[in-house]
């Protein structure tokens, strides 16, 4: 259901094959890596695991903020989220050596050392262990794939018929169901990643994640669209406007990340209670307190200062580059999440950790690609397309 | 109640005009300047002033007997050694909230409807912000000495203490008093020299045209207001985030469970919001009426303000749920017991209260019929404001009744004086709004002219 004009680039053709041959290329690394180190593996899997769940995820919450608050900014992107947000089956898939994995992840799968503690006995008894685990997994799909289908079904269907009361639905679901995606991540980014010090706990930790898998979300969409721009049909459609709005998007969400980030340290450094330190700790000593250092700098300091300038936002290469640089700053800032919970002792880095977000990279993104050829790339019956797309638009 | 449900689309996305589209140049002038100028002030605007006024001197009654016989007067003891007193102070700060968001964010996010609001909404702010510096200035208990919590040279050898949270109030609040109160008057400017130049008295003349600065409305005078007002809102904004944030730090860098929450920084910045729309919908909703303002603050405002409303109060009840999930999976006893007592300790019935009034009944904001029905909006306004605050007293007062110790638990329940400075408070803010309204355009008068039809400028 492609209407002439707005069919996507024969490129992606190749981006998609290309991306599946570095993804099977990579995927080769890590089985060598899983015969090396069995236990390495797993935790490197996670941290790929969870960065690419953070871009599908993200991209569903920025495609329900954009049907909320409506602007040319979401109406251009809107066709590249969706792609997005058709990930979730290789997500699913992807989900289950994690749960092939869980001992080696997960310390509270030992429930003898859990009941010697008694803070951890009751918390494995009625919520960290594995049967409850799949069972709230299973659920966060469920709602997420329910969310995307819907929010692709009802898009589709608006192009196709031009009926009002499929974007009017689009907008009436998208209220309450933001809702629920947060809370929905919340609890995901508790199991997944939290639960790996399963002692530690931090009640902002959730909305650290709704704020940076939206800003990968965002930061993985600004990056395609640079690349569409440049190319037919997009080049006639995206205008520097809709990037400068991406810009100040992507300036919010960074300060956001920023704002939850540097919150949680300053209230636990404050307290100083050794029970919530460690965590801190783990992540500060060594290589680690480096890195954190450098993650600030270029998941903040760095994109907050380039994107005051006007000039920065509205073109199309700086502003890709600079969602390049979010990107890769977004890997070493899931394996600083991740990584130190493993080794706390001393600093540890894997060369899988760096592989494993490359193997399911190229796999999501030959998805992605292949998504996004299947339909047209501006929703062409959207009733504010005219106004999106005037040469005075946005704005 | 004036969009049919099909143009539902457009007037979330802004395609349709923000206000009723009767208003010209000149009726807009002349409606909004008339009510300061030429209206005969109405009866109720005397019988309001004069009821707030009183309640204003029980205010400054309760003062000069808390300053004769010092704080002891108040319920505060240990182990609750913060009451109303501080919890009146974040009540009133987080009113304030809304009205730079209004003023400020909207600005800079070219939300065009804001203008209708924002000259009220920051007014209010303006208001607010000063009733929530009665309450930590009184508690000092020699508020002559609260010059000492600046840091100056002095021989006393006395330096504030820069790691504790209660120091970057000062900071923050006062700033935040300057900021707002300046760009209130900053706004206000074009709107004073309109005034002069319509007063037929000779002593309003005089005063409007001093605060005017000598604006003539010059190309350059315009240019550089445009300018300094863009300015002032970029200053403004990280302060609705940065004034709750810090308020909410006084309590989370304690190790009390119940304040030390490291969610605490976004929950307490969305419930301000919250409580503060709450307060310009409860305000707006009778003046609209009372002064004829339908055309100016139209239905879409009241959805609008409804929508932001129903957002944060999200927010909040968000807060609510990590805050009883965590108090469980921490695992700590300490914290497990502080939530089953706000839920079933001896202030039970505040927490239950709260979750109706703050969680329970917004929900009602969904239905855009609830949204259309004036009476019901402000009956849920006023049924925020009080979850608010009832949130605020479960929060400071719960947390401490019970701490580690058994042996050191107690008991708070505020006296007759804790609740005269706080009505009194209320009198203060509606005395300052009613001179407000009476002397001052409550609506911005040239920023109007510019959302209005005929300054459609086709620039094609």
């Amino acid at each position: 259901m492609i209407q002439a004009g707005y069919t996507p680039p024969r490129d992606l053709k190749r981006v998609s094959t290309l991306a599946l041959a570095v993804g099977a290329l990579f995927f080769a690394l890590l089985v060598f890596g899983l015969l090396v180190d069995r236990t390495q593996f797993f935790h490197a899997y996670l941290v790929g695991f969870i960065f690419w769940i953070g871009i599908t995820i993200g991209s569903m919450a920025l495609l329900m903020l954009q049907h909320l608050t409506g602007g040319a900014w979401g109406l251009i992107i809107r066709r590249v989220l969706e792609a997005a947000t058709r990930t979730l089956p290789l997500m699913l898939m992807l989900f289950i050596p994690v749960l092939v994995g869980l001992n080696q992840i997960y310390t509270w799968t030992n429930r003898a050392e859990m009941d010697q503690v008694p803070v951890l006995r009751e918390k494995a008894a009625h919520y960290l262990n594995p049967a409850f685990f799949m069972m709230r997994a299973a659920l966060y799909f469920a709602i997420w794939s329910l969310m995307a289908l819907l929010l692709n079904w009802l898009s589709l269907q608006h192009d196709r018929t031009a009926d009002r009361r499929f974007s009017k639905r689009l907008q009436m679901i998208s209220g309450p169901g933001l809702g629920l995606l947060i809370l929905t991540i919340t609890f995901a980014s508790i199991d997944w990643v939290m639960s790996l010090d399963p002692a530690w706990s931090s009640t902002i930790y959730g909305l650290i994640f709704v704020a940076s898998w939206s800003l990968s979300a965002l930061a993985f969409g600004i990056l395609v669209m640079s690349w569409l721009a440049k190319r037919e049909p997009m080049n006639a459609v995206v205008r520097t406007s809709h990037f400068h709005d991406w810009g100040n998007l992507m300036m919010a969400l960074v300060m956001l990340w920023m704002y939850f980030a540097f919150s949680q340290y300053l209230i636990i450094w404050s307290a100083n209670l050794p029970e919530e330190t460690v965590w801190f700790v783990a992540r500060k000593h060594g290589g680690w307190g480096v890195i954190a250092l450098g993650i600030v700098i270029l998941q903040f300091v760095f994109p907050f200062l380039t994107l005051l300038s006007r000039a920065a936002k509205k073109s199309p290469q700086r502003l890709g580059m600079l969602a390049l640089l979010i990107l890769l700053t977004r890997v070493v800032d899931v394996i600083w999440l991740i990584e130190p919970s493993f080794n706390r002792e001393h600093f540890h880095l894997s060369w899988m950790d760096l592989v494993a977000p490359f193997a399911i990279g190229g796999l999501w993104i030959a998805t992605f690609a292949w998504q996004l050829q299947k339909r047209s790339l501006v929703p062409i019956n959207d009733p504010q397309l005219e106004q999106a797309l005037a040469a005075h638009a946005g704005h | 109640m004036d969009e049919k449900p099909d143009d539902r689309h457009q007037s979330i996305h802004a395609t349709t005009p923000v206000v009723g589209s009767e208003l010209t140049f000149g009726s807009v002038t002349d409606k909004i300047s008339a009510i300061v100028l030429k209206r005969k002030t109405p009866f109720g605007w005397f019988v309001g002033f004069a009821i707030s006024f009183a309640l204003f001197q029980l205010m400054m009654l309760a003062i000069i007997n808390l300053l004769f016989k010092g704080i002891g007067l108040w319920g505060v003891n240990i182990p609750v050694g913060w009451g109303l007193d501080i919890l009146n102070f974040v009540w009133w700060i987080g009113i304030g909230h809304a009205g730079t968001l209004i003023s400020a964010i909207l600005l800079l996010l070219r939300q065009r409807w804001r203008t209708s609001i924002n000259r009220f909404a920051e007014a209010m702010t303006l208001f607010a912000v000063a009733q929530a510096g009665v309450f930590p200035l009184m508690h000092l208990g020699r508020p002559w000495l609260g010059y000492w919590l600046f840091p100056y040279p002095n021989t006393m050898g006395i330096w504030p203490q820069f790691r504790s949270p209660l120091m970057w109030d000062v900071f923050a609040v006062s700033t935040y008093a300057t900021v707002s109160a300046l760009f209130w008057f900053v706004g206000l400017i074009p709107d004073f020299a309109t005034l002069r130049d319509r007063a037929n008295n000779k002593s309003f003349r005089l005063v409007y045209g001093m605060l005017a600065m000598g604006w003539r409305g010059s190309a350059r005078h315009w240019h550089r207001y445009e300018t300094a007002y863009l300015l002032l809102a970029g200053l403004a904004t990280p302060l609705v985030l940065s004034v709750h944030t810090i308020v909410s730090f006084d309590f989370a860098v304690g190790i009390i469970p119940g304040w030390h929450a490291t969610i605490f920084p976004p929950y307490f910045v969305g419930g301000a919001i919250y409580a503060g729309f709450a307060m310009v919908l409860l305000l707006t909703i009778p003046l609209r009426k009372l002064y004829g303002l339908e055309s100016f603050i139209t239905m879409r405002h009241m959805h609008n303000m409804a929508k932001v409303m129903l957002a944060t109060g999200l927010i909040v009840v968000y807060g609510y749920m990590i805050e009883a999930f965590f108090g469980w999976y921490s695992g700590n006893q300490y914290e497990r017991f502080m939530i089953w007592n706000r839920m079933h300790g001896p202030y039970a019935p505040y927490y239950w209260a709260l979750i109706l009034c703050n969680g329970v009944t917004p929900q009602l904001l969904w239905f855009k019929k609830i949204r259309s029905n004036l009476l019901v909006l402000w009956l849920i306004s006023l049924v925020v404001s009080i979850g608010m605050w009832l949130e605020r007293f479960v929060i400071v007062v719960t947390s401490l009744h019970r701490d580690f110790l058994p042996s050191s638990w107690g008991f708070y329940s505020p006296t007759q004086w804790d609740w005269a400075m706080f009505i009194g408070t209320i009198g203060f803010f509606f005395a300052l709004l009613f001179l407000f309204i009476r002397f001052l355009p409550m609506i911005s008068i040239f920023e109007m002219r510019t959302i209005l039809p005929e300054a459609e400028v086709d620039e094609g």
